[in-house]
């Protein structure tokens, strides 16, 4: 039941959202930024900040972006390119700072421009 | 607009306030809706409680994120407002007369052997309270709430600047400048402008978090608002005499005597990691199904609860909370009954309220 921040977030990366976020649960990866499922509490304070309408919680996720659901979770769980471990729950962004690595699907992404 | 209480809780004791020592049954930590309703169930049991928050008014989320949001799934009441319902709860748990200490965090918790009985603990607060009980509730939902600090003249904190308004009073004929675009920015704008001399809210965006409807009453109160803008500076001899605000189009200087930042708040589950705790996730505290968790004498309820198939719902913490403290009464008193009896049985006679220990 988490909010989900979608493909128009890629090489924008405004991070009002991270200012807004309660529970500190929006890392910063390198193109995009991504919530963490299971840190996410659902209370909705990002979505109205974001500057490009990127974020929406998954229950009102667009089709054509409804694969940045999984991609957000699995930015958390599966190993980010070139790393053994996965991000996991570290309890809040400023517990790690900024990751610097995307997934794959928005590594490769064409982008906004 | 519904009156608004900021601070005027009663039997709250304050940050700041002398450290005191006290005897209960039963501490629940976190006064939030299920710490509420948690309060009220143990005044059934005819236990002495304490409810301990970091935040200073009651209500955990409800209060510090969503007052005016209408909440639908509360049973019995097909639609009710965060505030009203957090005031129903107190006013619900206030005939058993619960010992507030709010506007501190629960810090510690040691286990305290007793020679003919069960183990009792020491709960120590961050201002240094002292609660002696023989049983913990943990009812924190997401955590301890810090308010998100301004990003300029954070040393005037204390010196003109604060985040809450404990004293409508002190604000008396002052020149106030409040930041944020909640509904907690907007609460307070409201509630200081019959007081102060001038309010200027200033939010560093154009729309508002808060609920519409409050936007507009501010707007219409007299308060000057200003978008688009932060506040950078922050200058004074001692204590806060201006205010620099910088927005897209330049900045200026206000007279000032105090700053409310209302910038919202960061949760985190704090010192409790280092309770001992079975940790899911690294924010929630797993529980049997008695609400107990792996520390014997402490339950946990609501949103920090965790076990197989939890739903996170208000309406699944309520329930949740009942079985911990009757769990809990069970474990202070192993010969009472878990069932409590029903609450349209007779009334049983109100609880004396927790008496402070010099």
């Amino acid at each position: 039941m988490p909010y989900v921040i979608m493909s128009d977030c890629i090489d924008i990366t405004d991070q009002s959202c991270v200012e807004e976020c309660p529970v500190d649960c929006i890392y910063v990866g390198e193109r995009k930024l991504y919530i963490n499922a299971k840190e996410c509490i659902d209370c909705g304070a990002c979505e109205p900040v974001c500057p490009v309408e990127a974020i929406a919680q998954d229950r009102r996720v667009p089709d054509d972006q409804q694969e940045f659901i999984e991609d957000n979770r699995s930015f958390f769980t599966d190993p980010l390119p070139g790393r053994d471990e996965p991000v996991g729950t570290p309890g809040g962004s400023r517990n790690v700072g900024d990751i610097g690595i995307d997934t794959a699907l928005v590594a490769a992404h064409p982008g906004n421009g | 607009m519904t009156e608004l209480q900021h601070g005027a809780q009663p039997g709250a004791q304050h940050a700041g306030s002398q450290a005191q020592r006290h005897e209960v049954d039963l501490v629940l930590v976190g006064a939030g809706p299920v710490g509420l309703y948690g309060a009220y169930y143990a005044g059934v049991r005819g236990l002495r409680v304490a409810l301990v928050d970091s935040l200073p008014e009651p209500g955990g989320q409800v209060t510090a994120m969503y007052p005016e949001k209408p909440i639908y799934d509360i049973a019995g009441f097909p639609s009710v407002r965060g505030r009203e319902l957090v005031d129903n709860l107190v006013a619900q748990a206030g005939q058993y007369d619960p010992l507030y200490l709010l506007g501190q965090q629960a810090q510690s918790l040691e286990r305290v052997p007793t020679a003919d009985g069960p183990d009792r603990f020491e709960l120590t607060t961050s201002t240094g309270t002292v609660v002696d009980c023989g049983a913990v509730v943990v009812t924190g939902g997401i955590g301890t709430f810090t308010p998100r600090p301004l990003p300029a003249g954070e040393e005037f904190l204390g010196r003109g600047l604060s985040y809450f308004v404990p004293t409508l009073d002190d604000f008396a004929d002052t020149d106030v400048v409040v930041v944020g675009g909640g509904d907690s920015a907007c609460d307070w704008v409201l509630a200081l402008r019959p007081i102060a001399r001038s309010v200027t809210l200033v939010h560093r965006r154009q729309k508002f978090r808060a609920h519409a409807a409050t936007v507009d009453a501010v707007r219409a109160c007299g308060a000057t608002v200003v978008t688009d803008a932060q506040v950078t500076r922050i200058e004074g001899d001692g204590r806060i005499e201006k205010v620099e605000v910088t927005g897209k189009d330049g900045g200026c200087v206000l007279e000032a005597q105090r700053v409310v930042a209302a910038l919202g708040f960061l949760a985190d589950l704090g010192p409790m990691r280092e309770w001992g705790f079975d940790l899911h996730d690294n924010r929630h505290l797993v529980v049997d199904s008695t609400m107990s968790t792996d520390v014997p004498g402490v339950y946990a309820a609501g949103d920090i609860a965790e076990y197989a198939g939890k739903v996170r719902l208000i309406a699944v913490g309520f329930g949740e909370v009942a079985t911990a403290v009757n769990n809990a009464a069970v474990h202070l008193d192993p010969e009472a009954s878990l069932f409590p009896g029903h609450s349209t049985d007779a009334a049983p006679p109100p609880p004396q309220p927790a008496a402070a220990v010099a």
